[in-house]
């Protein structure tokens, strides 16, 4: 099986480019810091506990940037970068479109709107962090089953890519005005700057507090996904084959959609909107892999998606020295153009059957 | 194993597609559904797997409710390919005939393969295995998706224009296999050269209901072609024996029983225009 020895190689490949993109990363920033200095400090921290710092080989100020904003904030734009891809994956098999992705169907900004909600509306019943990630979550689910509905009622019971499109457009407005609006209303100073933060998309909140949540999910998300290929494979071929072949067609995408709203909210409550991650990734690593089988897409999509995240944050963080460049900026230049190359290469102007 | 379909009633959009169809597959026999555009024959055939919803009436198979079977089990009884042979993604063809094992519970990875290889065999696909089934023709699409069905080793098939984009040679093809094949088939089939020469029982669905049922020769009889189709013909026997349905002009002979059955006792004649 030569694709088989192909997809081999493909793995150890972007799981070694991974584990590089961390190693590297972590070292690019507004401040310059020596190579030795920054994993200096990581060994020691991680295999010593921390026993030279306390002993002063370190000094305090670069300890705290390498190990309390670098290292959470590349490990969390790991995590967004793998989670935002492998969501991309996934929803396009669930509604058999190409052009899906969290970002273009809505879902992040239901997600964005939730979350908004949660810091800006004055309702608190969990605890901060927890009640942002929940009201994100609902507001992704929310987006979700909006825009599929939407979409398959406009186009007479067909999922066409059109109809897919205008629907997310349209959950797109409603929930960026939602968000909007209650900046508006909140007029503190705080407030504003946290949303105006999450429409922009940035990694910059990042801390090791708040990583756990979204590496948890992240994580289990991919393995489900992963698990679950196969029938993210029958997905792909239509509702009809899927349930001629066995599946639970319903049931199973109303699961994998709330699974995806669980692992987008996770992510976009605490960086916003980053978008075409899940759109760009996962066409990258079927052009390379020579194939759609999502047993082998879903974990490529999320070791390539983590390296991309990370390189486009490192980037994001020091290109503009001390005045940081929102994440969502440098996805959006390299995401847009691959959305419209998209288009044309498809020719979605003419409606498909599926 | 029997699939019956009763008094099935499918309301699409506000639209009454079927009002009161039954019809059932016959054992080992292949049961064809002929119609014109739009009558419901895909609509039926779509009710099985809950593709399309049925207001009215019962599927039974082997005489229990379609909905008392999980979908895996169905799976493994019935063998189905849907009108439409095309994938917005890019698989092999290989991974989708593989796609097919999904209900199958003899396992092993070596078994597994082995099915998947019979069958792109059996529809003389073998070559494409590995091809992408994006840039197969529609034909040559159908022929993988029909491997597909076969992957589920079923012992009952349905399938909706089986012959639906291919050529003549795989239009035959395909009815000697399933012939050869020899399962409890029910096929949506537009051609009705093919029909009369391939299916044992036929049912002519017009206006959401059975309209005429029985052997081809009986069923598609001059007056039941043109109420149905609005077009003259009639299958008969030609005068080598072999069953056929030809189509004729009106001025020509006129339409009456009559005629047909002194063409059927002639043995049909090619008519030229």
């Amino acid at each position: 099986m030569k694709l088989k020895a192909w997809h081999t190689f493909l793995f150890i490949f972007l799981a070694a480019l991974m584990v590089l993109s961390v190693i590297s990363t972590v070292s690019i920033g507004a401040t310059d810091l020596p190579f030795r200095e920054v994993y200096g400090v990581i060994i020691d921290k991680v295999f010593h506990g921390g026993r030279e710092i306390t002993a002063g080989a370190f000094e305090t100020s670069h300890y705290k940037i390498i190990w309390q904003i670098r290292l959470p904030r590349t490990l969390f734009a790991l995590c967004v970068g793998a989670g935002l891809a492998v969501s991309g994956a996934a929803m396009q098999a669930l509604v058999l479109n190409p052009i899906a992705d969290p970002y273009v169907l809505g879902v992040s900004s239901g997600a964005s709107a939730g979350a908004a909600i949660a810091l800006l509306a004055p309702i608190a019943f969990m605890e901060g962090q927890r009640q942002t990630t929940a009201f994100a979550f609902i507001g992704a689910l929310v987006a979700a089953f909006v825009v599929y509905f939407l979409a398959k009622r406009a186009g007479g019971g067909k999922l066409q890519p059109v109809t897919l499109l205008l629907a997310g457009t349209a959950v797109n407005a409603v929930m960026s005005a939602i968000t909007s609006y209650l900046v508006f209303k909140a007029r503190s100073p705080e407030g504003i700057a946290a949303v105006y933060n999450w429409q922009m998309g940035a990694i910059s909140a990042a801390q090791w507090k708040t990583l756990s949540i979204p590496a948890t999910l992240v994580g289990a998300g991919t393995a489900v996904f992963t698990v679950m290929g196969s029938r993210f494979n029958m997905m792909m071929m239509g509702d009809e084959d899927a349930a001629a072949m066995g599946l639970r067609v319903r049931l199973f995408r109303s699961v994998m959609f709330i699974a995806v709203s669980i692992v987008v909210a996770s992510l976009v409550s605490i960086t916003g909107i980053i978008g075409f991650v899940g759109l760009v990734v996962p066409h990258v690593v079927r052009l390379f892999s020579r194939t759609s089988d999502n047993r082998v897409i879903m974990p490529m999509s999320a070791l390539f998606g983590a390296s991309y995240i990370m390189w486009a944050d490192a980037y994001a963080r020091s290109v503009h020295g001390a005045a940081e460049l929102p994440l969502g900026i440098v996805t959006a230049f390299i995401g847009a153009p691959f959305f419209m190359f998209l288009m044309i290469k498809n020719g979605y102007g003419e409606s498909r059957k599926k | 194993m029997t699939i019956e379909y009763e008094n099935i009633a499918v309301r699409l959009g506000g639209k009454e597609i079927l009002t009161d169809t039954s019809l059932r597959s016959h054992e080992n026999k292949i049961v064809g559904i002929v119609g014109a555009n739009g009558c419901g024959k895909s609509t039926l055939i779509k009710t099985t797997f809950g593709i399309v919803p049925f207001h009215a009436g019962q599927i039974r198979i082997n005489g229990r409710k379609i909905t008392e079977y999980r979908p895996r089990e169905l799976a493994s009884m019935i063998g189905y390919v849907g009108q439409d042979a095309s994938c917005a993604f890019d698989f092999s063809v290989s991974d989708v005939v593989s796609m097919g094992l999904f209900a199958r519970k003899d396992g092993g990875k070596q078994h597994k393969k082995e099915i998947v290889a019979a069958a792109l065999k059996e529809l003389g696909i073998e070559q494409f295995a590995d091809r992408s089934i994006q840039r197969l023709s529609g034909g040559e699409r159908k022929m993988a998706f029909i491997a597909r069905a076969v992957a589920q080793g079923t012992d009952m098939f349905i399938l909706d224009e089986p012959t639906n984009h291919l050529d003549i040679s795989h239009q035959l093809f395909v009815m000697d296999y399933l012939k050869k094949a020899g399962k409890t088939t029910l096929i949506v089939i537009h051609d009705l050269r093919l029909a009369t020469h391939y299916c044992d029982y036929l049912y002519m669905i017009s206006d959401g209901v059975v309209f005429a049922e029985g052997p081809p020769l009986e069923v598609l009889k001059c007056d039941n072609v043109r109420h149905v189709f609005g077009v003259h013909g009639f299958a008969g026997v030609s005068a080598q024996g072999v069953l056929d349905f030809s189509l004729f002009e009106c001025g020509e002979l006129g339409c009456i029983s009559e005629i047909q059955e002194v063409h059927e006792g002639r043995g049909l004649r090619e008519h030229s225009s």
